[in-house]
């Protein structure tokens, strides 16, 4: 089997290559990329790729796809499958699942639910639980959980409050090789709150987070990797504070990296006025200042990567009041396209760098064999299709996600996944034309 | 969508005066003894998710006097003990066919989902620490009935703001018509960015109460203490009670309020709630003419120039701008 994406706009963070030419698909893998690459009319499919990007595909670092335990809200099916149709390849899931992701047995299970044929085809990565259910300070065993197939550690959900169990977990961590991705809130200063603690907090009369309750887990979980040499990931950062303490990290020679979501940098405290639940995120979304530092941060490098953080919800439980509400949206199928709505077009990112932040530095963070275009670095060839230029209209109705709770719909967006490929092609969009496919009549 | 009343926030001053105005008209009428016949006389729910028997049996008594039928739903004892939760609720009601709702819940915001799900006309009685716009308007006709205009008063508003929805009301409804509004209490207490409300923030009493025509006290809960909020209730009593001493700060003859229940000795002394300034029992009673003029209101034909501003929360002017990617549309 033999596909030749022509003349599309390569974009390849991991080797800074942004030219026009081919990329030649041979048996799953990535055989040919650039320019001067000679087309041989043998293929078996050729898609005219002239106005799309070819990228690598996207990772996205940080998903819920509730699954063992809350299938009412997402399954690994339609999970994968709205991640693909997002234009991501591969996809990490967090371990805040009933059970959570504790044991080599779910990890197992996640495996075997991913590679079902009704799924999405995009490579599941899944993130395993630092602590037990139930028991903050009790380690869950990573060594086994690393031999499962985690990709990385993660506090999510059950964020380690004891600074002596985050020292063991990272010490634990550095020796098996493993990120701890860290979701950073000191809960005794987020106890009840509900949205950023600000002027639209006094003004609905709801309960406020203060930011020092997401900076200064930011700034004890930097410093404790800085103690114990830990590979540590920051999620979803929202306050200017955070990003210049993450600033100071690197500087100091932390090796750390940090991620926002597109929510954090699109949308801001002042849109809840109606007390629409749809807003409601942890950490909470900020104000128009954290928005203009996040995007100099992502800008400046500071910010590594971009990840969704779909948070997909049954609209039973988002239909309550505000603060009986639970945190999050679902983002699969937006992030891509917000992204480059608010970071491409507004001249924030060059194309490359976006790609950078969705894919390669992704990859790279975790080791995946991902975010790279280069023939046979990768054994499976992972590539996104963007148009880039695309207006169309977000329609809620139409997601694959079972999570309907997005604050998007009806939501202008320039930009969309055209397709996915996981070695061979999983996504399509109904708004491909396909005039840009040719099937050459066997020989 | 139908008129209902959520907040004073999103009201004009013009709507206000008419609530007023139409809250004294019916005061006229019942001292005359006269009886209200309504046409169409309406159906009101009274929905309680949160116990509050002195707004209950002003609601009922507002029914009442209007000619109307209420019926009561309490939380406890109902299907919401069941585990029903609030969109159930109000679906069902809806095929009750009741015309209205008046609703207290202790989450801020609930009326908005109420008002989105429940096909008729909905009146907030308190929604967690957002608002209480009936409290507002009776407190506005109270100092209505003692001096000319509310343009140009001095309004204090003393104690526990952070936590409560009458000082919000009452500071929009008081700015809106006018009024210097001041809000006074500790920096535990008070809203740590003030901004968007209105309302200068004061620390101290004495600078807060200089020269009010209105001084009025909010009530502090005793949790406040248990969660280091205040230090003591001996503290606040030193430093914000209204009592014979301070009120002498406020201008001559200044009126004193309390939305109630009192924690006498404590937000106010004797002299303060009982003596010639107390408008603590007007409050209750105006409390009902109000109620009935908003439950009318929301049953009235909006008149078309006030329409827009007084039925539907405004979309907000922040939201529109501030983000590439968009708000819900």
């Amino acid at each position: 089997m033999k596909t030749i994406l022509k003349n599309g706009r390569i974009l390849d963070p991991s080797t800074n290559m942004d030219v026009v030419g081919h990329v030649i698909i041979e048996d799953e893998a990535i055989a040919e990329i650039g320019s001067d690459v000679e087309i041989e009319e043998d293929a078996d499919q050729i898609i005219d790729c002239q106005g799309l990007w070819i990228c690598p595909g996207l990772v996205d670092l940080h998903a819920h796809l509730r699954e063992p335990g809350e299938d009412h809200k997402e399954t690994i099916v339609s999970g994968t499958q709205a991640a693909a149709a997002g234009g991501f390849t591969t996809v990490c899931c967090m371990p805040n699942t009933t059970p959570p992701l504790d044991s080599p047995s779910l990890i197992d299970f996640l495996f075997d639910r991913a590679a079902s044929p009704e799924a999405g085809g995009v490579f599941v990565a899944p993130v395993g639980a630092l602590t037990k259910r139930g028991e903050p300070d009790r380690l869950t065993d990573l060594a086994a959980l690393k031999r499962a197939g985690i990709v990385a550690a993660s506090d999510e959900g059950a964020p380690i409050q004891s600074a002596r169990t985050m020292i063991r977990a990272m010490e634990f961590c550095r020796q098996l090789d493993l990120p701890i991705m860290a979701h950073c809130e000191d809960e005794d200063l987020s106890l009840g709150g509900c949205m950023n603690e600000g002027s639209v907090s006094a003004l609905l009369g709801l309960k406020g987070i203060p930011r020092s309750a997401e900076e200064i887990m930011v700034a004890r979980n930097c410093l404790l990797s800085l103690q114990t040499g830990c590979r540590l990931h920051i999620m979803r950062v929202s306050t200017w504070h955070s990003v210049e303490i993450i600033r100071q990290a690197k500087y100091l020679g932390a090796d750390v990296t940090c991620e926002t979501n597109p929510q954090y940098f699109t949308l801001n405290e002042e849109m809840m006025q109606n007390f629409d639940p749809h807003f409601k995120t942890t950490p909470p979304l900020r104000s128009q200042i954290d928005i203009d530092i996040l995007l100099q941060a992502l800008a400046d490098g500071t910010i590594d990567a971009i990840a969704s953080d779909h948070s997909p919800h049954a609209n039973y439980e988002v239909q309550v009041p505000f603060e009986e509400a639970p945190y999050g949206m679902a983002t699969l199928e937006t992030s891509l396209a917000t992204a480059l709505t608010a970071l491409v077009h507004k001249g924030v990112l060059a194309p490359l760098e976006l790609i950078r932040k969705l894919s390669t530095n992704p990859a790279q963070l975790l080791g995946l064999d991902a975010g790279t275009l280069q023939p046979f670095e990768t054994p499976v060839a992972q590539i996104t299709v963007i148009d880039p230029d695309l207006e169309w209209t977000f329609d809620v109705s139409k997601t694959f996600s079972k999570g309907k709770n997005t604050p998007y719909h009806g939501t202008q967006f320039k930009g969309k996944a055209m397709m996915a490929i996981c070695g061979s092609e999983i996504y399509r969009d109904a708004k491909f034309d396909l005039k840009r496919l040719q099937v050459p009549a066997p020989a | 969508m139908n008129r209902s009343l959520l907040t004073i926030r999103h009201l004009d001053a013009d709507t206000i005066h008419e609530m007023i105005d139409l809250a004294a008209s019916f005061r006229t009428a019942i001292m005359r003894g006269e009886t209200l016949r309504p046409k169409d006389p309406k159906v009101i729910g009274l929905l309680f998710f949160e116990s509050s028997t002195r707004t209950r049996v002003s609601f009922e008594q507002a029914t009442s006097y209007l000619g109307y039928r209420f019926t009561n739903f309490s939380s406890s004892g109902s299907s919401m003990s069941k585990g029903e939760t609030l969109k159930d609720t109000i679906l069902t009601l809806r095929s009750e066919r009741l015309d209205g709702v008046v609703m207290r819940h202790r989450a801020s915001g609930a009326p908005f989902l109420a008002h989105q799900l429940f096909d008729g006309h909905v009146v907030n009685a308190g929604d967690g620490e957002h608002e209480h716009p009936t409290q507002a308007l009776g407190d506005a006709l109270t100092v209505l009935s003692h001096l000319k205009s509310i343009q140009g008063l001095n309004v204090a508003i003393v104690g526990d703001v952070l936590h409560s929805r009458v000082a919000r009301s009452n500071a929009w409804l008081f700015h809106k018509l006018g009024a210097d509004v001041r809000l006074i209490g500790p920096r535990t207490l008070m809203p740590t960015h003030g901004g968007l409300l209105p309302g200068r923030i004061f620390h101290d009493l004495e600078p807060g109460i200089e020269d009010a025509d209105v001084v009025m006290c909010l009530r502090l809960q005793k949790e406040r203490m248990q969660d280091g909020l205040m230090t003591s209730t001996k503290e606040y009593r030193k430093m914000y009670q209204v009592n014979q001493e301070t009120l002498r700060w406020a201008r001559p003859g200044a009126l004193v309020m309390h939305p109630g229940p009192l924690n006498r000795g404590v937000e106010l002394d004797d002299f303060a709630a009982d003596g010639p300034q107390s408008m603590i029992l007007q409050q209750v009673e105006n409390g009902i003419y109000v109620r009935m003029a908003a439950l009318h209101w929301i049953f009235a034909q909006p008149q078309a120039k006030k329409a827009a501003k007084a039925t539907e929360p405004p979309a907000e002017k922040t939201s529109k701008k501030k983000s590439s990617a968009g708000a819900k549309a």
